[in-house]
């Protein structure tokens, strides 16, 4: 890989970690506040069904850690067991692609 | 040498300072391949720095005048920071990513890409920029900051490659690498 692509996925992971340090923290404030309401799953289902808000936060939410966490594993297995090259970068791309879908399709569902 | 399981400037450190214990032991300098006894083979580090482009270019000829820098400029101050490099190798044994990942240029390589990228009459800026970075390079520091703890004389060299991934991020993104 080249060192321009090299770069803009570090300024991608970079960048996408930004995102999720805030995601993170409006993530786990939701589940408290949600939990000590005592909130039951249909009841919180119920809210954000419809909710374009609730929809749009956890789109970008999950397209953060599609980016974010491929990038990483490629650097852990890269450092831990010096598989570098095409292969890895199709398996990351893959991984990127499996968790996206995976995580927008949960997003869709608590969308309604 | 390692003192310890440490890496340090052997021929400046007294022993009264390391030895714990009445004990000591001495080792090669680790990420370097062993000659013999405590001898390595440094060419490899060496070359890191030459494939860093860390040779000086600039645009005037012995027959112009010297070029101006101030001392307190900005430039020059990221030079003073980090130009004192003796080349010890102390910081490329203390660094995990070389461990890791062979072909990573090391801390020293890209100290003194640092030093060229802030040098304001350097003119290879943006092929150096390109050599430094990615997956061999600035890129992939962990910010563990071994080197800087361990540096004999003092230097940062974190600081000089948290630079050059910033300087490389903002060509990257101006189409210049």
């Amino acid at each position: 890989m080249s060192s321009r692509s090299e770069t803009l996925l570090w300024i991608a992971q970079r960048a996408s970690a930004a995102v999720l340090a805030l995601g993170v923290v409006v993530h786990l404030a939701t589940i408290i506040h949600a939990v000590r309401g005592g909130l039951s799953a249909a009841e919180i289902l119920g809210r954000t069904h419809g909710n374009y808000g609730w929809f749009a936060f956890y789109a970008v939410f999950v397209a953060a850690v599609s980016i974010h966490a491929p990038i990483g594993l490629r650097t852990i297995v890269a450092e831990t067991w010096g598989w570098r090259g095409a292969a890895l970068d199709a398996l990351t791309l893959a991984t990127g692609i499996a968790l996206a879908l995976w995580g927008w399709r949960a997003v869709f569902a608590v969308f309604g | 040498m390692t003192v310890n399981g440490r890496a340090r400037w052997t021929c400046r450190t007294q022993v009264a300072s390391v030895a714990a214990g009445d004990c000591l032991e001495i080792a090669p300098l680790n990420n370097l391949p062993v000659v013999k006894d405590l001898v390595t083979d440094m060419s490899r580090f060496f070359d890191k720095w030459a494939q860093a482009k860390g040779q000086f270019q600039g645009a005037r000829s012995r027959r112009e005048d010297f070029a101006r820098v101030k001392p307190d400029s900005p430039q020059r101050r990221a030079v003073d920071a980090a130009i004192e490099c003796i080349g010890c190798g102390v910081c490329y044994s203390s660094c995990d990513v070389v461990a890791w990942n062979p072909d990573y240029l090391g801390p020293a390589a890209l100290n003194r890409a640092w030093t060229l990228v802030s040098d304001v009459r350097d003119t290879a800026r943006t092929a150096r920029l390109a050599a430094v970075a990615g997956d061999a390079g600035c890129h992939a520091c962990h910010t563990h900051m071994s080197c800087s703890e361990r540096c004999p004389k003092h230097i940062t060299p974190t600081a000089g490659i948290a630079g050059l991934k910033r300087a490389a991020a903002a060509a990257a993104l101006r189409g210049e690498l």
